[in-house]
């Protein structure tokens, strides 16, 4: 049971030969465990650290080996959210300090058939449920960090209906792949909300993930990818060889119809107090945003050395219907930072939001019924991560997070003089354990 | 000479002028140059879920459960990813598109040092004998390297033999092979003499010791009519190549092997001193080449590893640290180019660490290699 426990992929190794019994059928099985401890330790609304953990499983199977068909892939998974949420009770921030941070919940999130065309990987599609954080907006480099933003982004986890089908949330679907040399097309037709669009709150409307609904409006969402180098890529001596890039440039768009972040159906603001407090309607809304990866330096002595940069814009015009008119995430990671460290990656990242001006407006309404009430801007945070790999299985990864106006400037519900939220320092500690 | 004559001579030699040129392009072209296309044929997990794919070899010719051609693929891992214990070679049938499991031995097997785990060393026989070298471990680091063996499999996958000596110390990189059918000569590359552990590091790189101590041992063998070969004589032709543990690629060391079309001189991938080697009268000498002559060094080079002959008569060599496959000139040592096989941007630089075995495809017009990131058989074809 213990044997090569130190260097063996799965701490629970074959799980009592459940992974070898999986294998005869193409089957394979992935269990996750994420578990962190973070705490403000200065600014927020409260101090105080608190534990979260996801618990996830996957099963996939390959249908070469189970039924003799090529190219097939049936994907299904499970998450197990525990602990509580330190974004929610301590930061009142709107970049979400832990890309873990969710309800306490145990949900289906995935569940999916992907049907390759071609020997060459250059046509597939995907029907079922899906998470769009897993293949849309994902920039590589930016995967490294705890915060929420560098995986799903700031802008469609606000503007989008319930957050959008990311993680925790999946919607119905259907996506399609296409590569050709360099360029790859993403695009995909789902669901245009992963909850029931009208509740208040999408996690706990579809709380098992089994809600399944077709019935609402459309989100669709392209983006065209660029990547060197690209399979057969040819490159000559003496020739200077580039460095590996991913570029994308992607948009979506929604048929929901979005609330005015100022008005109401009669015209008045929402923040005057005769107002009916049902807001205006907009049909549609959409974004575009880009994705850049790219490898700006290799360690002539050991090739495994590299440090990257990437950068992740994304926008909409339509300030009346959005919270968020603009988010961005940048950063820099260092792999094997400490020589011989081979599996181990530093990173500098950070990540703005901008409250749109319609929302602002709002605040500035309320000025009216609150004198001094203040208007949101902007929100930005830096994060600074050590991933170190302790056991092929099991990671360590302290992290810290510094907050410049959370919340966009809020007012703290615990000031009775309605200061902001003051900056936040969060400092944290996440485990990674494959099972 | 007539004036219609005059006409057709002229003609000929303008047409001459104009193809010559042409030709002599086209012969000259770098082989990876019409390599346009890259399939994945097949996940190489068998059944029991080793993974690690390493060797690649096709089948010269049809014998017991192997087709002619086919594709005969070991695996190093075991399930549960420990380095040194896989225990399975795969076959793939390219008519079909169906892999099979073709042999699986214990891991623990008395008469191999240290137990099993099939590495990059394997060739099959005309006469149907597969033949697969074994660099054992427990722990699935280099702390538990036993000294492995040569594995000899009928054709229908039983094991029927097992070679172990003191030449023999973890049977690595590809194998080169002359076989005649009666008799044949095997070159192995060995790369596990006195490895230190993985702890003690050099004081200058920060890397676990090298030690000058990789050979390359030539085996000639006699094969007796429905009997598995026997080793006749066993030569090291060529020693003191750098070899050293490593934590995630477990051991470094010398590793492709190729015979030139000249029939006496075997290259050699050196996989940390970063060049391609040649060692002399390879079928013939007596004695240790050393670690031979340089053919070619750095340039495009990122620790090369396996090694095969393109039909222009050029090598392709995998790099480890890289998604590469570069092509050289053996006689002049020049680099004509590398070309991605490999692109997978989740590792960095892409591919970095993917690659291992490959083999000419039977047609000539491109060549099979392993994935061990995806645990896949591909194929590059023109």
């Amino acid at each position: 049971m213990l044997r090569g426990i130190t260097r063996r992929s799965y701490g629970l190794g074959d799980i009592c030969g459940l992974r070898e019994w999986l294998s005869k059928y193409g089957g394979t099985l992935s269990l996750v465990e994420t578990s962190e401890a973070l705490g403000n330790v200065s600014g927020g609304i409260n101090r105080s650290p608190e534990y979260d953990g996801l618990t996830q499983a996957v099963l996939q199977f390959n249908t070469q080996k189970a039924l003799h068909w090529y190219g097939g892939t049936f994907n299904v998974s499970a998450l197990q959210i525990h602990g509580q949420n330190l974004s929610q009770d301590n930061l009142a921030t709107l970049q979400t300090a832990s890309g873990i941070e969710a309800d306490r919940a145990t949900r289906l999130w995935e569940l999916w058939y992907d049907q390759k065309f071609d020997r060459e990987g250059r046509y597939d599609v995907k029907i079922g449920q899906q998470s769009l954080d897993q293949e849309f907006m994902v920039s590589q480099n930016a995967l490294l960090f705890v915060n929420t933003m560098f995986g799903w982004p700031m802008l469609p986890s606000a503007d989008m209906p319930g957050g959008g089908p990311a993680y925790p949330l999946s919607a119905l679907g259907a996506r399609a792949h296409v590569r050709a040399n360099s360029w790859t097309l993403l695009a995909g037709l789902f669901n245009g909300s992963p909850a029931n669009p009208n509740a208040d709150d999408s996690q706990k409307q579809n709380s098992s993930g089994t809600n399944f609904r077709l019935n609402d409006g459309g989100l669709a969402i392209a983006e065209l990818q660029y990547t060197y180098p690209s399979l057969g890529a040819m490159v000559r001596e003496g020739k200077k060889i580039p460095k590996g890039r991913v570029y994308k440039l992607g948009g979506w768009y929604d048929t929901e119809k979005f609330a005015d972040q100022e008005f109401d159906n009669t015209g008045l603001s929402l923040a005057n107090p005769a107002s009916t407090g049902a807001p205006q309607t907009h049909h549609g809304d959409y974004a575009i945003y880009a994705v850049a990866d790219q490898i700006v330096w290799i360690s002539p002595e050991d090739n495994d050395r590299t440090i990257s940069v990437f950068v992740r814009p994304m926008g909409t015009p339509l300030a009346d219907r959005n919270l968020i008119d603009f988010s961005m995430n940048a950063g820099l990671n260092f792999k094997e930072p400490i020589k011989h460290r081979d599996d181990d990656t530093f990173g500098v990242g950070m990540g703005y939001t901008h409250v749109s001006s319609r929302a602002s407006d709002l605040d500035r309404d309320q000025r009216a019924y609150t004198p001094g009430y203040p208007a949101r801007n902007g929100e930005t945070f830096v994060e600074v991560s050590y991933q170190y790999q302790r056991l092929v299985w099991w990671q360590l990864q302290p992290d810290f997070q510094y907050v410049f106006n959370p919340g966009a400037g809020v007012p703290n519900p615990n000031s009775s003089t309605g200061q902001r939220v003051k900056n936040e320092a969060v400092i944290g500690l996440r485990m990674n354990f494959a099972f | 000479m007539n004036i219609h004559s005059a006409k057709t001579f002229i003609l000929f030699v303008a047409l001459l002028a104009v193809a010559v040129p042409s030709l002599r392009a086209d012969q000259a072209k770098p082989f990876l140059e019409t390599i346009h296309h890259r399939r994945t044929l097949i996940s190489t997990i068998p059944n029991s879920g080793d993974l690690n794919p390493y060797a690649v070899i096709v089948a010269p010719v049809s014998a017991g459960r192997v087709q002619k051609d086919d594709v005969l693929i070991s695996n190093f891992n075991g399930l549960t990813n420990l380095q040194g214990t896989g225990t399975t070679v795969v076959d793939y049938n390219p008519s079909t598109k169906r892999l099979t499991t073709f042999a699986h031995v214990p891991q623990h097997l008395p008469q191999c040092p240290g137990g099993v785990g099939l590495s990059t060393a394997m060739t099959m026989l005309k006469s149907g004998w597969l033949i697969v070298g074994s660099a054992p471990s427990t722990d699935g680091t280099t702390r538990t390297l036993g000294a492995g063996c040569l594995l000899v499999f009928d054709s229908n996958g039983q094991l029927a033999a097992t070679w172990a000596n003191e030449n023999i110390r973890c049977p690595w990189g590809n194998v080169a092979l002359i076989d005649s059918g009666t008799s044949a000569t095997l070159f192995v590359s060995m790369a596990g003499f006195d490895v230190p552990p993985l702890q003690v590091r050099d004081p200058v790189t920060g890397y676990p010791v090298t030690v000058n101590k990789g050979t390359v041992l030539r085996i000639n063998l006699s094969i007796p009519e429905g009997k598995p070969p026997v080793i006749t004589d066993q030569t090291v032709i060529a020693n003191g190549f750098a070899q050293r543990a490593d934590r995630d690629v477990f051991l470094i060391g010398p590793t492709g092997l190729v015979m030139a079309a000249d029939g006496t001189t075997l290259y050699a991938s050196d996989a940390l001193s970063n060049q391609i080697v040649a060692i002399p009268d390879a079928t013939t000498r007596k004695d240790s080449a050393g670690t031979g002559h340089a053919v070619s060094k750095d340039g495009l080079l990122r620790r090369p590893l396996a090694m095969a002959m393109a039909p222009n008569g050029n090598l392709l060599v995998l790099n480890a640290k890289n998604g590469q496959v570069v092509e050289l000139n053996p006689l002049t040592g020049e680099q004509f180019g590398a070309q991605w096989i490999d692109n997978n941007p989740a590792q960095s630089p892409p591919g970095n660490g993917d690659l291992f075995g490959l083999a000419i495809k039977p047609d000539g017009r491109g060549f099979y290699y392993v994935q061990d990131d995806v645990n896949s058989l591909l194929e590059a074809t023109q």
